[in-house]
C-alpha cells in the first residue's frame, strides 16, 4: 500500500534557514535525501538537527528557504504529506494517562487506519517493539526507553513511505537498540521506506545509514556514505614492526609520499599515519619498506567516524 | 486499501469522537479535574451565593423625607428585597446609628421623591456608606439598585422592562437570592466550561502531544471540535451537579425546563469553546486558571447579574451586549423566573446565543489550524 507514489527525491531542502531573534540555528541547509535511503543526520548538540527535522515536518516555519517532502510543498501540502509520514519526536509524546493500547488505537484512529486491520497492526506493532504483553499498562508507568519504543510502534503503525526519527534510540538498552536498528534496516530492505534519522551515536550511523550529512552550527561540513566520509576524513593508521631499525633516510622518503601525514619512528616501530584509506598507498608503503628491510609484522588501523566527527566538529563541548 | 480512500465524514467524525473520548479519560485520570473542573465552579456559585446572604444582613437606615405613596412603596421594595435590615428612622437618629456603627448605610428618600416621580422626573436617592465594612458596602452597592428596580417593577408596571409573569409574584417570592443564583449558574458554566476545555487544550501544548496532533493527517476541524465534545461531556458533570443544588437545595424550581436544557447547552458549547480558545492561546494550564477566573468575574458584574443590565449606565449597558453572558443570564432568567430583562425576546436571545456559540467553535478551531504547518515549536 503506497500512499503517494514517488519516483523523486523523498526530501529537497533548497538554502532552508531558520533564525530565533539574532541566532541563526539552521543556516542555508541545503540537502537532498533519495527515496529509498537510510541518511542520517549527524551532529552535536545544538548543531540544528531537530530545528531540521521540525521545518520539514511543518511544526516550524522555516525563515528564509524551502523544503519540499515526497514532492510536496510541506506547508502547502501538508495533509498529503502527513498520510506519508511517520514521525518519532525526539522528546517522547505520548498520552502518559493512557495505556499503550490506547494510544496507538488514537494514532490509528487520526491516520485513518481501516478498522478491519486496526487491531491486527496494533498487535504487530506492539509485537515488534516488546510491549503487547504491556499492552493495558498506563504508559506513565513505563520506562524512558518502553515509551521510546512505543513512540516508534506508533510512528510505524499508519504503513508510512517515509519516517523522521528524531535520536530513535535515545534511551534505550542494548538489545532493543539491536532490535530496532534490525527493524530500521528491514524496513528500507524489505518495504523500500525512506528514513531520515538523526542521532549522536556514530556507531548507530555507520550501522545504519546509507549515507551522512554532519551538521555543525546549522551548516552542512560534510556529506557522504560512511565509508566516503572515513576515506575523505578519516586517516588509517599503519604500524609497522621491522627487523631492525629503518634508516632516516627511509622514513623521509616515506613522508613525502602523497597521502600520508605523519612517520614516526621509534626503535623497530615505524607508524604511519595516512589520510583516507588508499588500498594502493598501503601497497606502495610496504614495497618500499621490504626494499629496505625485512617486515616482522603490520597492522593497520582503520579511520573511525568518531576522529572524523571530532576533527571536523572539534572536541569543545556544546550547549 | 488506501488510507485516505475511507469517506472523509465519517473519517471525520470517527475522529471527533475519539479526541472526546480521549480528552474524558485523560481528564478522569487526573485528580486536578475534580478541583478545577466540578468544585471550583460550584464553588463560585455557592460563595457568591454565601456573599450575596450576607448582605441580607446589612443593617440600614431609611430616612423617608416624603412620605406619600411612592415613598411608602419604594420601602416596601427595600422591605421585601432580602437584603436588608430596615430600620425606619430620623436622619438624625440615623446619623448616630451610623456614628456608633450600628448600621452600615443610610437611604434617604428625598422631600420631593412623590413629586418628582409623578411629573416623570429623575429622583435622586442619597445613599451614604460606611465605607469601613468593605463587604456589606458592596453588598449595599449591589442591592439598592435591585429594590429601584423592584419599586419600578411595581410603581410604574407599563414602563419597566422587566415585565414579572404575575408583578406579585416577582416583588413577593423573587428576591435578590432568586435573582442572583440564576446570574450566578451562567457564570458558573462559564467558568467551568473555561477552566475544563482550556485545561483539556493547554495539556497537549505541555505534554507536547499536539506533535502528534499537528501531524495527523487529520482534520483540524474534526480534532478541535472533538475536543470540545469531549470537554462540553465533562463540563455537564458539574452543570448538573450546579442544577441539583439551585433547584433541589435553594429551591429555586424553573419555569420552563425545556428552555433551561436548551439554552444550558448551548451556553455550554459557547464557553467551552471559548475555554479551548484560551488554552490553544496560552497553552499553559496555570495560565488558563487564573485566565479563567479573571474573565468571569468581571463579565458576571456588568452582566446584569444583579439587576436588568440595561439598567446600568449606557456605556456598560451597550458593553455587556456584545458578550454571552448578557444573553445568557437572560436567557436564564426567563427559563427560571419567566422574566424579561433584555429589550429582545428569549428567542432572539437564544438565536444570538447560538450565533456566539458557532462563531466561538470557529475561532477556536481556527487558531488551531493557523498553527499547522508554521510553527507549534516556533
Ligand atoms: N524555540 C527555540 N528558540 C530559541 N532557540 C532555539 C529554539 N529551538 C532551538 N533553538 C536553538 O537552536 C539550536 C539548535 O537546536 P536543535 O534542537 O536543532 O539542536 P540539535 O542538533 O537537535 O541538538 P541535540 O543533539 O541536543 O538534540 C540550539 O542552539 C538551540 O538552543
Ligand atoms: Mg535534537
Amino acid at each position: 500500500m503506497k500512499q503517494t507514489e514517488n519516483t523523486g527525491p523523498a526530501i529537497e531542502l533548497n538554502r532552508l534557514t531558520k533564525r530565533f531573534g539574532d541566532f541563526t540555528a539552521v543556516d542555508g541547509f541545503s540537502l537532498t535525501v533519495r527515496s529509498g535511503e537510510i541518511f542520517g543526520l549527524l551532529g552535536p548538540n545544538g548543531s540544528g538537527k531537530t530545528t531540521i527535522i521540525n521545518m520539514i515536518s511543518g511544526l516550524s516555519k522555516p525563515t528564509s528557504g524551502e523544503a519540499k517532502v515526497l514532492g510536496h510543498n510541506i506547508i502547502h501540502d501538508t495533509r498529503v504529506v502527513y498520510a506519508a509520514l511517520g514521525s518519532v519526536p525526539q522528546e517522547t509524546a505520548l498520552y502518559e494517562e493512557l495505556d499503550a493500547w490506547t494510544n496507538l488505537s488514537i494514532h490509528a484512529t487520526l491516520y485513518g487506519v481501516h478498522r478491519s486491520e486496526r487491531d491486527r497492526k496494533i498487535t504487530d506493532m506492539l509485537n515488534l517493539v516488546q510491549l503487547y504483553e504491556r499492552r493495558h499498562s498506563r504508559v506513565s508507568s513505563f520506562s524512558g526507553g518502553m515509551k521510546r519504543r512505543l513512540a516508534l510502534a506508533r510512528a510505524l503503525l499508519h504503513d508510512p513511505l517515509l519516517l523522521y526519527l528524531d535520536e530513535p534510540t535515545l534511551g534505550v538498552d542494548v538489545q532493543s537498540r539491536r532490535a530496532i536498528w534490525n527493524y530500521i534496516l528491514d524496513l528500507k530492505k524489505k518495504e523500500g521506506k525512506t528514513v531520515l534519522l538523526t542521532t549522536n551515536y556514530l556507531e548507530e550511523a555507520n550501522a545504519l545509514c546509507d549515507r551522512i550529512a554532519i551538521i555543525d552550527h546549522g551548516k552542512l561540513v560534510a556529506l557522504g556514505t560512511p565509508i566516503d566520509l572515513k576515506r575523505r576524513y578519516g586517516d588509517t593508521v599503519m604500524e609497522i614492526e621491522t627487523a631492525s631499525s629503518v634508516s632516516p633516510q627511509l622514513s623521509a622518503k616515506l613522508s613525502i609520499l602523497p597521502g600520508v601525514s605523519e612517520v614516526i619512528q621509534k626503535d623497530k616501530i615505524l607508524k604511519v599515519t595516512m589520510s583516507g584509506d588508499e588500498l594502493s598507498l598501503t601497497g606502495q608503503l610496504i614495497t618500499l619498506v621490504t626494499q629496505e628491510i625485512n617486515i616482522k609484522k603490520i597492522s593497520q588501523r582503520e579511520p573511525n567516524l568518531e576522529e572524523i566527527f571530532l576533527s571536523l566538529t572539534g572536541s569543545g563541548l556544546r550547549d | 486499501m488506501n488510507i485516505l480512500n475511507i469517506y472523509p465524514a465519517y473519517r471525520s467524525l470517527l475522529v471527533i469522537w475519539v479526541m472526546a473520548i480521549k480528552d474524558i479519560r485523560s481528564s478522569l485520570t487526573e485528580r486536578a479535574f475534580m478541583v478545577t473542573s466540578i468544585i471550583i465552579p460550584i464553588n463560585f456559585l455557592l460563595l457568591f451565593l454565601l456573599f450575596a446572604l450576607t448582605g441580607g444582613q446589612a443593617p440600614t437606615a431609611i430616612v423617608l423625607e416624603d412620605k406619600g405613596p411612592y415613598a411608602q412603596q419604594f420601602l416596601s421594595a427595600m422591605e421585601h428585597s432580602h437584603s436588608f435590615i430596615i430600620q425606619q428612622t430620623t436622619n438624625t437618629d440615623a446619623q448616630n446609628l451610623m456614628k456608633k456603627g450600628q448600621i452600615v448605610a443610610i437611604v434617604t428618600v428625598p422631600g420631593s421623591f412623590d413629586s418628582l416621580l409623578r411629573q416623570g422626573k429623575q429622583a435622586q436617592l442619597r445613599v451614604v456608606l460606611n465605607n469601613l465594612e468593605v463587604d456589606f458596602t458592596n453588598d449595599i452597592r449591589r442591592a439598592v439598585p435591585l429594590a429601584i428596580t423592584s419599586f419600578y417593577a411595581n410603581a410604574f408596571p407599563n414602563q419597566v422592562v422587566i415585565r414579572a409573569h404575575e408583578v406579585d409574584t416577582y416583588s413577593h417570592d423573587t428576591g435578590y437570592v432568586q435573582y442572583l443564583v440564576v446570574s450566578l449558574m451562567v457564570v458558573s458554566v462559564m467558568l467551568g466550561g473555561l477552566l475544563q476545555a482550556g485545561s483539556n487544550a493547554a495539556r497537549e501544548y505541555e505534554k507536547g502531544t499536539i506533535k502528534e496532533l499537528m501531524l495527523a493527517p487529520a482534520s483540524l476541524w474534526a480534532i478541535q471540535i472533538g475536543k470540545i465534545l469531549g470537554a462540553l461531556l465533562l463540563n455537564s458533570l458539574s452543570v448538573v451537579v450546579m442544577i441539583i443544588v439551585i433547584v433541589f437545595l435553594i429551591g429555586v424550581w424553573p419555569e420552563h425546563w425545556d428552555e433551561l436544557f436548551a439554552f444550558v447547552l448551548l451556553l455550554m458549547i459557547t464557553f467551552v469553546a471559548l475555554g479551548s480558545l484560551i488554552g490553544t492561546l496560552v497553552r499553559r494550564r496555570q495560565a488558563v486558571i487564573p485566565l479563567s477566573i479573571g474573565l468571569s468575574i468581571p463579565v458576571f458584574f456588568i452582566s446584569g447579574a444583579f439587576g436588568p443590565a440595561i439598567w446600568g449606565d449606557q456605556v456598560t449597558a451597550t458593553i455587556t451586549q456584545l458578550q454571552p453572558v448578557y444573553y445568557g443570564i437572560a436567557i436564564f432568567q426567563h427559563a427560571f423566573h419567566n422574566f424579561t430583562t433584555t429589550s429582545t425576546s428569549p428567542a432572539i436571545n437564544g438565536f444570538i446565543l447560538a450565533g456566539f456559540a458557532a462563531v466561538i467553535v470557529a475561532i477556536s478551531a481556527l487558531t488551531l489550524i493557523n498553527g499547522r504547518g508554521r510553527g507549534v515549536v516556533h
